[in-house]
């Protein structure tokens, strides 16, 4: 008998920039402020794709050219960019049970990032191992030419569009928070799943209000971890 | 941009290539330690806890309109309760987020 495929009509890699499009309505719109915040703040075209392009990491990179812009000092720059990407060193344990032995995994991870490693957790187990390697290259690929892309149209021509259009990013960014939904959506199995969840999306939600949008991935996860675990506990003493 | 300049980007673009890399790796290794055991076994228990919990903290995040107001939130509670509306009965990735979007869309233009 023949392994499950992904799908029969559909290489692994196309499969992959085909689920992944939906980042891109993300993606584009928050790459082209970064684009034009870049230039704005005296980076040219060429070294704001160069940013997007090696550093690949939306926060630090708006905090990388706004630092510089406020004339900090450059370690201080470099270790706030780093420690604001730190959360990514959760995401490869997290996906690596369905990793394989492909030589291009390492640098393949270059692009698991927030969004994508939230695709791999959920997808990444329904696939069958010989695909994998396909499937993640075709949704690293798509969003990473997502982000560059929208980079170079934001420096070279992202006044004029957002002038043109000023509802248009912000109905285009409503793509993550539908596509994280929907990720999210099958990971509620139980009550204390669905409080813990609940719980740290409305922690989140009330850091980014009050300004610390850059803390309050890492932070509000550590108080759903806290808020799970103290509903383990009273199951617990219940039960005894 | 200058020298130091170019050379503070690649050490924060390999710093953060190595935070995605090095912990893949080593949990790599940790699973092929113990490849009699299921793999669930081998991560540790906060770290399989906190993937979910960070995609839930990303969405909090995601969720905070562009220009905050009541228009805004409406907006988003409504494109939230299409998408999961629409993921309940197909089940599928990417019709509930188009239907997010464009209830998200007209709530925005309407209000």
């Amino acid at each position: 008998m023949s392994a499950p495929t992904l799908s029969h009509r559909r290489s692994p890699f196309l499969t992959g920039i085909h689920e992944a499009l939906p980042l891109l309505g993300s993606y584009l719109p928050i790459a082209m402020s970064f684009g034009l915040i870049a230039i704005q703040t005296g980076f040219s075209a060429w070294e704001a794709v160069f940013i997007s392009t090696v550093i690949y990491a939306g926060g630090s990179q708006f905090l990388f050219v706004g630092m510089i812009a406020s004339g900090a000092p450059l370690w201080l720059v470099v270790t706030l960019s780093l420690l604001i990407n730190a959360r990514h060193m959760v995401y490869g344990p997290n996906i690596a049970p369905w990793v394989t032995d492909s030589r291009w995994w390492p640098w393949l991870v270059h692009g698991l990032t927030d969004q994508v490693f939230a695709m791999a957790y959920n997808r990444m187990p329904d696939i069958p191992e010989a695909e994998r390697v396909g499937w993640f290259s075709g949704v690293m690929i798509t969003a990473w030419a997502g982000w560059i892309t929208g980079t170079a149209v934001g420096a070279l021509g992202g006044e004029q569009l957002m002038s043109q259009w000023p509802l248009f990013g912000e109905v285009a960014a409503f793509a993550l928070p539908a596509l994280l939904l929907v990720l999210l959506a099958p990971l509620v199995t139980s009550f204390q799943w669905l409080v813990s969840l609940c719980f740290t999306t409305m922690a989140a939600i009330v850091m980014a209000l009050t300004g610390y949008a850059n803390l309050a991935i890492p932070l509000s996860a550590l108080l759903g971890a806290a808020c799970f675990y103290a509903m383990n506990d009273r199951h617990n003493r219940s039960v005894r | 941009m200058d020298s130091s300049l170019w050379i503070a980007v690649v050490v924060t673009a390999v710093g953060t290539f190595a935070m995605r890399l090095v912990p893949l790796l080593w949990m790599r290794q940790q699973l092929k330690k113990h490849h009699d055991k299921n793999a669930i076994e081998v991560i540790p228990g906060w770290i399989s806890l906190l993937g979910p919990l960070m995609i839930a903290a990303m969405l909090g995040v995601s969720m905070m309109p562009g220009t905050p107001g009541l228009a805004s939130w409406l907006a988003t509670l409504g494109g939230a309760v299409a998408t999961l509306v629409a993921w309940k009965y197909t089940r599928t990735l990417g019709l509930p987020v188009l239907a997010g979007v464009v209830a998200f869309g007209l709530l925005r233009v309407l209000f």
